[in-house]
């Protein structure tokens, strides 16, 4: 018999388990982890091109990087035909290439999927499409489970969300590019379910009688909403679904982009626009690992040398040339998470150089990502609009994913439902046990 | 420096939730605490500079630094004054002709410079544009092969070297040459014992696989086969290859071709089907710790991963282009290839007599062997490893 499991291939998270019939088993998939059933969506690749995921990915990186020597060489990497009217010239195209580079850490890689102009990018001498990044983590996700599971894994059910865009052929082109990913890493037969819906499939395993549900799914990189009739699997009915390309990973960015960067010379440098380019890529998790270039670096040391916000570019330096970038993002969403709890925290990092301490607070927060806010309350309120029903007859709000968990987020569904409507299903595991579930239905069904 | 702004938001958060007001009094208090001690150092060590303590420490720390490095030097007297000299590796260049001349530059392996001239040939010499060119330790055995199938063994000693300053071809070594025939390859034979089979190509890509317990008795009867199918035909390479090895083979017209070895047949065999006008310019054994690189006749190096290579499914294909079609209509032609490593060194002979040789990690750095203005081109390429 071949062996299906569901993996959550999550913007921050990711998880697989497998469904005998009555009972969900999570993988504990990163021994290494805290929680061993949720693995970080975290890649790592060698100058061997070894693949290494999760928590020893960030390890292997932190072991590897941190304040590592550096030395530059110029290489040249091809040509570039002109095509003109009457003339035809090559050029010859150079960069600078870090040759003691012992890896690259890749994070956030879902969000490629959605991004129109992120095609791929080049590690060392080998170009990883979307589709190669994304593979070359789910095969390593692959093999682990059938270490664990002590078979072959051909056929899998990965979740994708709602809408991975508002247009219609950059979505289908994002879902193709994972179903692409997934043959590749391995697995025979691959069928996507929306997130969602997964969700809704666990929940369902705790009902005793059919209800109307909405379940409100807030990750890393999305926001998905479904609202279901669930229950009774016959007659199970999707209502409306809808969603966002709006969650955690954006709301990182607004505090960078608030609160850290004057960290690094905003509001001192801003009439330099060469400077300014620097500080405000930091905000950029794609783009600031690339700015360890001689020339920026030479750049920085000129300013610092003729006086020009010192200390806080001799920061931005220790961010960019320590491969400091995967600590200072950590430090920045651990505080986020923080705020769920609590009504202020710090966003603490001391390295070579830096000593950066920021005090900030839920009002803080809630002031950076309003107009996100009012976004999403208007995405769920057009979603209960499409599905035809008032917000008194949905019986249940199921809220999963990190981002559901913030507070400003609860406030709204209490507000709009009522807390006795508002559940908490298992914040990062659902969406991975409703897809197991969907599995073995399709394999039974 | 706290703008009294932020201070504002975080009265805003305790009048908003009165239970934050403990967290961010403890976060301030704690910072505070934290600066006090720092700021508590920074004014320590400002009055030990003050006073001059800071500057005592650093000279009797450089003091003790003095002595010991003394005591080390006295230590290690001996073998500083009388350092043991390693012999020197030696590298050949050996230019020839099909006319069976041969001229041997002999260089110290440890006194290469990346991108330094060597010597120049006499333009006359070179205007024919039929020279050829092979790089190898001084220490190597070669094997010089006729169109006609003849082969002469001779180790790279045996050729005298010439002066670098004025290689002449009036002194160049003479392979004897019967009646017609041309000599097409020299090939460097040592490896040939590490091999399980040697290939031998033609320029118009046919190819012949010899066990190499059947080479060992082909040498020794100083006949090797003509190795081609068509009359017009010869050989122009052989190719040394393990049970695991790929072949490749490189066009003129920048058609790179390649398959396992093992699957390559006994018999004469047209492998890659090339255009009229196209020929095999080198035909060598990859194995995947190497890379490719080709060398164009204006003077590009251009570098290839293994993971280029596409194995043929075939016999009789046209091989991967290297070029753009719009390059190969503007002339680009291959002039060299090889597999390396990026410690290897590379030398080149150039249309106007130059020879110079490459670090390769270098070259490939820089992308091209000529000056933007050069209006030389490149007439052949070869590679030699670090400890050739």
């Amino acid at each position: 018999m071949t062996l299906s499991v569901g993996i959550d291939f999550g913007t921050s998270n990711s998880g697989v388990a497998v469904f005998d019939g009555a009972r969900v088993r999570l993988l504990p998939i990163d021994d290494q982890n805290v929680v061993p059933e949720v693995v970080k969506t975290t890649l790592y690749i060698t100058k061997d091109f070894h693949h290494t995921i999760g928590q020893e990915a960030i390890e292997l990186y932190y072991r590897h990087n941190v304040n590592r020597l550096r030395r530059f060489v110029k290489k040249w990497v091809g040509e570039i035909d002109f095509r003109g009217a009457e003339m035809f010239y090559v050029r010859d195209v150079y960069v600078y290439v870090d040759e003691l580079k012992p890896g690259r850490l890749l994070q956030y890689i879902k969000t490629a999927l959605r991004s129109q102009g992120y095609q791929g990018t080049q590690v060392f001498d080998r170009y990883y499409t979307t589709a190669d990044l994304i593979a070359a983590y789910l095969q390593a996700l692959k093999q682990r489970a059938e270490k664990l599971l002590g078979e072959e894994i051909s056929q899998v059910t990965l979740g994708r969300p709602v809408y991975f865009s508002t247009d219609a052929e950059q979505d289908q082109k994002a879902e193709d590019t994972l179903r692409q990913a997934a043959y590749q890493a391995g697995f025979q037969k691959v069928q996507l379910e929306f997130e969602p819906v997964a969700a809704a499939l666990f929940y369902e395993q705790s009902l005793d009688r059919p209800k109307n549900v909405l379940v409100f799914d807030f990750g890393g990189g999305t926001l998905d909403i479904t609202i279901m009739s669930l229950g009774d699997s016959r007659r199970r009915k999707v209502y409306s679904s809808g969603g966002i390309g709006i969650a955690g990973s954006d709301f990182d960015r607004a505090i960078i982009e608030n609160r850290m960067l004057p960290h690094f010379g905003k509001g001192q440098v801003d009439d330099n626009l060469e400077l300014i380019e620097l500080v405000n890529t930091v905000a950029d998790w794609i783009a600031l690992p690339d700015l360890s270039t001689p020339q920026a670096r030479m750049r920085l040391k000129h300013a610092i040398q003729v006086g020009i916000a010192p200390v806080r570019l001799k920061a931005l330096e220790s961010l960019i040339f320590n491969d400091l970038a995967f600590t200072f993002y950590n430090a920045v969403e651990a505080s986020k998470i923080a705020l769920s709890d609590t009504g202020a925290s710090v966003i603490r990092m001391q390295a070579q150089d830096i000593d950066l301490w920021e005090l900030y607070t839920r009002h803080q927060f809630e002031r950076d990502i309003r107009e996100y806010q009012a976004r999403i309350e208007s995405v769920l309120l057009d979603t209960i609009i499409q599905s035809g029903l008032e917000t008194e007859q949905i019986d249940a709000v199921v809220k999963t994913g990190g981002s559901s968990y913030i507070p400003a987020f609860s406030e709204m569904l209490n507000r709009l439902f009522g807390p006795e409507r508002v559940h908490s299903s298992n914040m990062f595991s659902s969406v991975t046990a409703g897809l197991a579930i969907k599995a073995y239905d399709s394999g039974h069904s | 420096m706290i703008p009294s702004q932020k201070i504002d938001e975080w009265v805003r958060e305790v009048e908003e939730r009165p239970s934050s007001a403990p967290v961010i009094l403890r976060f301030i208090a704690s910072r505070l605490s934290e600066l006090a001690q720092r700021n508590e150092e920074l004014l320590a060590e400002n009055i030990e500079l003050q006073t001059g303590q800071k500057v005592e420490q650093y000279e009797s720390r450089i003091a003790n630094l003095e002595y010991q490095l003394e005591m080390l030097k006295r230590q290690f007297s001996q073998n500083l004054l009388a350092p043991a000299e390693p012999a020197a590796e030696m590298v050949s260049a050996l230019v020839y002709n099909p006319q069976g001349q041969v001229l041997r530059l002999e260089l110290r392996a440890d006194e290469l410079v990346h991108n330094t001239l060597i010597t120049s040939f006499p333009d006359s010499a070179v205007a024919g544009g039929r020279l050829r060119l092979l790089a190898t330790s001084s220490q190597e055995e070669l094997l010089f092969i006729f169109d006609s199938g003849r082969t002469v063994a001779l180790p790279v000693a045996e050729i005298p070297a010439v002066d670098p300053g004025a290689p002449d071809w009036q002194q160049a070594y003479l392979q004897d040459v019967h009646g017609l025939e041309e000599l097409v390859a020299i090939q460097p034979i040592a490896r040939m014992a590490l091999s399980e089979t040697c290939v031998q190509v033609s320029r118009r890509a046919f190819v012949k696989k010899i066990k190499e317990s059947f080479l060992e008795t082909y040498i020794a009867n100083n006949y090797i086969g003509t190795g081609v199918k068509l009359q017009a035909d010869k050989t122009c390479s052989l190719a040394f290859c393990g049970p695991d090895d790929l072949l490749v083979l490189v066009s003129k017209e920048g058609y790179v071709w390649c398959i396992e070895a093992s699957r390559l047949p006994f018999m004469i065999e047209e492998a890659q089907r090339l255009r009229s006008m196209d020929h095999i310019i080198t035909a060598f054994s990859a194995n995947p710790q190497s890379s490719l690189v080709v060398v164009t006749r204006s003077g590009k190096a251009v570098h290839r991963d293994n993971s280029w290579l596409e194995l043929a499914i075939s016999l009789k294909t046209q091989g991967k282009p290297l070029f753009s079609r719009e390059r190969r209509a503007a002339g680009d032609q291959v002039a060299g290839a090889a597999a390396i490593n990026e410690n290897d060194w590379a030398a080149a002979l150039r249309s106007d007599g130059a020879l110079a040789v490459y670090k390769l990690r270098d070259l490939l750095g820089a992308g091209s062997l000529l000056p933007g203005n050069a209006s030389a081109h490149i007439l052949d390429f070869a590679t030699f490893g670090a400890q050739a």
